[in-house]
Order: structure tokens, then C-alpha cells, then sequence
């Protein structure tokens, strides 16, 4: 008389599912990812934000933005290489320079972010944004 | 003579390596992907060799070219902004906000939302850029 007992088959758990999830999951993830290489360049410094008056520096300069976005510095207009190398050089004289920004509301956005990248280059650890307002 | 050919025993492709590769990928494009909320419109920002790493977090307020505005990803109109940016101040003081302009958008759409932020009490606000020509 056999009593042993009967080996049972071992079941097999099917992988195919799994692999489509996952191929689907892959797409998915394909698709839908951007890939933007993205920076950023700080618009409120805490310098400026401060209630507290920091100490007038000894020289400034005030670059202009037309409606074009030509930037104009002494009434000359300037790229932003020859920007940047001006810069370079008022700071290597006076390294508390300050530089004022004084765009056009019609200027493009890019034409203010190369003088900002511009001063940036150049070292410039002062640098102010500003907006003419219309009174009430 | 008996010739028949010997049945082999069907091959079954292991496709353990098949998913190793997948989940792989899948890994790599989980940790490559931005996840971020993306604006209804068009916005490609302005180019800047000098712009730093741009952390996570804070809220992203994109700008058009022609002015439309969008708050993480959702459309929004200039009177509901500044409630919607004190709100969420008031959740998180230390917020930080993401202006992403595309760089054609004139700057009088986008400074005085510099300013108003300041005005709100935001002292992180950045503008967002990138360093790539090509894009």
C-alpha cells in the first residue's frame, strides 16, 4: 500500500501581466516627462528688501532698456559682451558699484535678463531693478 | 529504419532579463521626469549663462507673451492673484515664488508682479531662466 503523499505540480505564476504594466508604466513616463533645463536669477534680494539703508556705494551706473531692448548706458548703445566687459571694468575699479537697471515696459523680458546676466558676469554685487510707476 | 527526427523540448525565453531592463528605464525616467505643473500656454524662458540650480518647491507663476497668466499650472486672472499668493503665504511663510516668463513677454507684464509680490511679504522670488541656446 503507497501512502506517500502526491507531489503537488508547482504552480507558476505567470510574469506576461507584470511585463505589460510595466511596459505601459515606461510609456507613461516617456511621454509625459519634460526635460526643461531650468535655472533661476533671484529678482528680490535681500539687500533690497531690508528696511535698513545700506551705506550709498561710491559709484553708479544706470543702464537703460529701450522698447527695443537695446540697452543704453551714457546715451551709447551696448551689447551684452561689450556690456559685460564695461562692467568688468568698473568693478575692478571700484568694486561697490552700483548698477541701476531702468528698463522700458515695452522691452522684451529676455533684453532685461542679459543685462541682469551681463552684471552677473561681471561680478556686480550691487544691482537694482527699477520701475518707473504712473501717479494716481 | 525508424528516422523520425527527436521532439526538442520547447526553449522558454527567460524574460526575468526583459524586466530587469524595463523596470530600469522605468526607474530612470521616474527620476529624470519633472513632474511639475506645466502652463496652459507656451512659455519659453529667457536665456542667462549666470542663473543657479532652481530648488524644488514654492509656486510657479508663468507669464505669456501676451500677458496670460497661470498659478501652477491653472489659469488665473490678475484680481485673484495676489489672494491666491497671500494664501498660500499664509501656509508657508518662507514660500518662494517662481516667475517663468516667456522671454518675449514685455516687461510691464512682469515687473509689477515683482513688486506686488514684495508688497505681499514674499522676499524669495526668482525669476526663472535657462542656459540653453538651442531650446
Amino acid at each position: 500500500m503507497n501512502l506517500r503523499r502526491r507531489t503537488q505540480p508547482r504552480t507558476l505564476i505567470s510574469l506576461v501581466p507584470m511585463v505589460d504594466v510595466m511596459l505601459i508604466l515606461l510609456v507613461f513616463f516617456m511621454v509625459t516627462s519634460t526635460y526643461l533645463n531650468l535655472d533661476m536669477i533671484p529678482a528680490v534680494r535681500p539687500s533690497e528688501s531690508g528696511t535698513t539703508e545700506a551705506p550709498l556705494p561710491e559709484g553708479t551706473i544706470m543702464i537703460r532698456i529701450g522698447a527695443d531692448g537695446i540697452a543704453v548706458l551714457r546715451g551709447q548703445p551696448f551689447d551684452a559682451d561689450a556690456l559685460a566687459s564695461h562692467m568688468t571694468a568698473e568693478i575692478a575699479s571700484e568694486p561697490l558699484t552700483q548698477v541701476l537697471i531702468l528698463p522700458s515696459g515695452a522691452a522684451p523680458m529676455q533684453a532685461l535678463i542679459s543685462v541682469m546676466d551681463a552684471a552677473a558676469l561681471a561680478g556686480v554685487q550691487r544691482l537694482r531693478v527699477l520701475r518707473l510707476e504712473a501717479l494716481p | 529504419m525508424k528516422l523520425n527526427r527527436p521532439t526538442r523540448a520547447p526553449h522558454s525565453e527567460t524574460i526575468v532579463a526583459l524586466i530587469d531592463v524595463v523596470f530600469f528605464l522605468m526607474v530612470f525616467f521616474m527620476l529624470i521626469g519633472r513632474m511639475d505643473a506645466t502652463a496652459p500656454f507656451e512659455v519659453r524662458p529667457p536665456i542667462a549663462q549666470s542663473g543657479r540650480d532652481m530648488p524644488a518647491g514654492g509656486i510657479t507663476l508663468a507669464i505669456a507673451a501676451d500677458g496670460a497668466l497661470a498659478l501652477d499650472g491653472e489659469d488665473i486672472n490678475r484680481e485673484d492673484l495676489a489672494a491666491a499668493i497671500t494664501a498660500r503665504l499664509a501656509q508657508q511663510p518662507d514660500l518662494r515664488l517662481r516667475i517663468n516668463a516667456h522671454r518675449t513677454t514685455e516687461l510691464r507684464h512682469v515687473l509689477p508682479f515683482v513688486a506686488k509680490a514684495e508688497a505681499l511679504g514674499l522676499r524669495d522670488v526668482v525669476l526663472v531662466v535657462t542656459p540653453e541656446r538651442n531650446e
